[in-house]
């Protein structure tokens, strides 16, 4: 089987180029659509599962779906963190863990004055020798115990009212000084930290909401908490820092996963159109340039793949050209509600290589179903007909 | 002769194009309806709920409850008809995802409060005398077979039952209602507060009152009632945040963010692949019709004349495929309305959306056939008549 050169095909695109570029355009606006969205669930997923640790439990209330639906006692909490043998012990032969408050406040956005809720987060001493490394002050300094000071994650800067250097955050009555700005790698950076003892007392709270722990390497956490499920003093459920932090993400993770593969199938049906359009238009120009081919020998199949290869050239330059628009995207930081949590979270569109490998991937089979009726009809000319048409 | 009579032929000439192009719009269409809608039922949400009800909820968080006196504290207020109490069960049926949401309220007063709950099935005074006895929407007895008279399982997540954190709340199906008003939804769940406060022992558990529904008397100014409901707790022991049910809403629909500006950059998206491929087409078919344009002209018809039988051709294509857009659209309503009701109830496509597709269905027409028609024009007699198919 003899096959046509590819420079017949790459010349006939370019002598016919405004449909081309109409063409790679259409397939590049939907191949863009579906990336923005990839991009944005890469980016809420990422920040989620890129900074979970293994080596840290979280300790929870049994039946608990999160942290946002579990309290502990604050003296139970403490009689656990002295009674599992697992937990991992600092330089100052103090257990490696904190109790933590967890809780969503109403604060206002600088932008439109409209409430959202703010993740405040009442933690101990210890945590930061927890998670020495993965949080930075970056301006002013860290709270000090027992005073009514806070620190603000970055991601709050610019959009939460009161988050700023010297700003002020009220507690139901009281007036906490925001003292410290920090970056963290994970979803932290939009949350806002202080003592837990004060902000237990401020908020009128029982008891912490989770108790997060540093493990001593080789524990096993499913046996912790099978131990712990049923403990007659403090039951409780313990599972991963990472875990933890991938769960929360499933279910907008689920919709914007949901949201592309819609986009793409509704939106790819009018790309397979358009790009069968322009190929069937590339065969009636071309019906009698394939009598001669067919005359000369070729054979149809030969002629069908060349179509096919003409169209996914079609539907990679439109998949280039996709990610092309959706690249200016990468990095913009934008903020939703994480329905699990019902918190606001800040991230970043992220147009990782899985995201344009996608996209291409995506762009290519757009392309090919795109070429298939074309490249049959090709393959079904008689010669003579075909060599009869001018 | 009618030049119009050539339209039809033009458009037959290549069937399989014409039908593909109609498709694309079709589809095209239909998604700007659907998402402009998604935005608009997200704003509606917001402004149709009733504005004599008030929402007195903690003003530090949405999960934190108020003591349980303040009711009857608020109840002393002018104007005020009653007070319900409402609490977020948070729960789930069997696995956390089969999310719906859950309340235990005073039966009778939410009964008398809410209009909008259309009781179809059972009744609202079974529902309100049965202290174990729960009345739910149509969604979600569809969606898990319970009928009147079924014991609806509920596990607390929020609140594990006393008896153990695998042990449900056993609710009596009472009454199925359907939300007649459209910011309702139909996928929740109603008890009685009585069984949720005596089935909670420790104090601990115990979550005071998360919100309240204030009905005000009829001659009363709402928003007197707010500030003065709001300056009896201004110095604690809770701040209470008192609002209009609509601005109450308001707040769930600010949490979404960015994310209906997104969906209205995706409606771009597809607008401009609608462009691209109403253009392409109509450039293809402008050129093979250079030898009629060349006919047309020689036999003495002015350009615009010509030029109209190409718009006239884009403009049917549009319109047949924006129309069935708008069809497809309006078929679909009712699937996207039970997709989303559980976390935005009452999709509705507005008839303003209709119009804006419309409207883009023309302008895409007028675009695509002009620019083919306008380069027609420049075309000679003789360059035209010389042109091969």
């Amino acid at each position: 089987m003899r096959g046509i050169a590819f420079s017949y095909h790459l010349r006939s695109l370019f002598v016919r180029r405004s449909a081309t570029f109409l063409t790679v355009l259409g397939i590049g606006a939907t191949v863009a659509v579906v990336a923005g969205v990839l991009a944005l669930q890469q980016g809420f997923e990422r920040l989620y599962t890129d900074a979970g640790r293994a080596d840290l439990a979280v300790f929870l209330r049994p039946g608990a779906t999160g942290e946002g639906d579990s309290i502990f006692n604050r003296d139970r909490g403490r009689r656990l963190i002295n009674t599992v043998p697992e937990i991992a012990v600092g330089d100052d032969q103090q257990p490696l863990a904190s109790m933590e408050l967890y809780l969503a406040v109403r604060l206002r956005r600088v932008s439109s004055g409209g409430e959202t809720n703010v993740p405040i987060r009442g933690v101990q001493p210890a945590t930061f020798g927890i998670r020495e490394g993965e949080i930075t002050v970056l301006e002013g300094r860290q709270f000090r115990p027992g005073q009514d000071e806070l620190m603000v994650g970055r991601s709050l800067l610019g959009r939460i009212r009161g988050c700023e250097l010297g700003g002020t955050i009220v507690l139901n009555t009281t007036p906490f000084l925001v003292v410290g700005i920090f970056e963290s790698t994970g979803p932290s950076g939009s949350e806002i930290w202080g003592d837990l003892d004060r902000i237990l007392e401020c908020l009128e709270r029982t008891g912490p909401s989770r108790i997060l722990a540093q493990l001593k390497p080789g524990s096993d956490i499913a046996a912790i908490s099978a131990r712990l499920k049923n403990d007659k003093v403090v039951p409780a459920q313990v599972i991963s820092e990472k875990e933890s932090l991938s769960s929360q993400t499933e279910m907008l993770s689920a919709v914007l996963k949901f949201l592309g593969a819609f986009l793409g199938v509704i939106m790819g049906i009018a790309a397979v159109f358009t790009a069968t359009t322009t190929m069937l238009a590339a065969l009636a120009d071309r019906t009698h340039e394939i009598g001669i081919l067919l005359a000369a020998g070729f054979r149809p199949v030969g002629i069908a793949l060349g179509f096919l290869f003409e169209s996914l050239i079609l539907g990679l330059l439109g998949g280039l050209a996709g990610c092309l628009l959706v690249w200016p995207i990468n990095g913009i930081e934008t903020g939703t509600t994480n329905f699990q949590t019902f918190t606001e979270v800040a991230f970043g569109f992220r147009v990782t290589p899985m995201v344009l490998t996608v996209s291409i991937l995506f762009a290519l089979v757009l392309g090919l179903l795109g070429g298939g009726l074309p490249a049959w009809r090709a393959a079904h000319l008689a010669p003579v007909k075909a060599l009869g048409r001018r | 002769m009618s030049l119009l009579r050539l339209v039809p032929r033009q458009l037959l000439r290549h069937p399989l194009r014409t039908l593909l192009t109609i498709g694309s719009l079709t589809v095209a269409i239909f998604l700007l309806c659907i998402l402009r809608s998604l935005v608009t039922t997200l704003d509606a949400t917001a402004t149709t709920a009733r504005n004599d009800r008030l929402w007195v909820q903690s003003a530090v968080s949405l999960f934190v409850g108020m003591p349980a006196w303040y009711p009857d504290r608020i109840a002393q207020v002018d104007g005020v008809q009653s007070v319900a109490r409402w609490q977020w069960f948070g729960g789930y049926y069997q696995d956390p995802s089969n999310f719906f949401a859950q309340f235990a309220v005073d039966p009778q007063k939410v009964v008398d409060m809410y209009p909008e709950l259309i009781v179809v099935e059972g009744s609202a005074d079974a529902f309100v005398a049965g202290r174990n006895c729960c009345m739910i929407g149509r969604g979600i007895a569809n969606d898990f077979g319970w009928k009147v008279g079924d014991i609806a399982p509920i596990t607390g997540a929020l609140f594990p039952h006393p008896d153990g954190a695998d042990k449900a709340w056993e609710l009596e199906v009472a009454a199925i209602y359907e939300p007649g008003a459209r910011n309702f939804d139909d996928r929740t769940l109603f008890f009685h507060w009585k069984l949720f406060e005596e089935t909670l022992t420790t104090p601990e558990d115990s979550p005071g009152v998360g919100a309240m529904v204030v009905r005000v008397k009829d001659d009363v100014d709402p928003s007197v009632v707010m500030g003065a409901v709001d300056d009896l707790f201004m110095d604690g022991p809770q701040r209470v945040q008192t609002t209009t049910e609509s601005e109450f809403q308001a707040q769930f629909v600010s949490m979404f963010g960015n994310i209906p500006f997104f969906v209205s950059a995706i409606g771009g998206g597809v607008l401009a692949a609608v462009l691209l491929a109403c253009i392409n087409t109509m450039l293809m078919a402008a050129r093979e019709q250079r030898r009629e344009v060349g006919v047309l002209k020689a036999l003495g018809f002015s350009d615009a004349r010509v030029g109209s039988v190409l718009l006239m051709q884009s403009l049917f294509l549009t319109l047949v495929g924006g129309g069935m857009g708008m069809l497809l659209a309006k078929g679909i309503e009712p699937g996207v309305v039970a997709a989303t009701s559980s976390f935005m109830p009452g999709f509705l496509i507005e008839r303003e959306t209709y119009l804006m597709a419309f409207i883009i269905t023309v302008l895409a027409g007028v675009v695509a056939g002009l620019l083919p028609a306008w380069s027609t024009r420049k075309l000679t007699v003789v360059a035209a008549l010389g042109a091969r198919d």
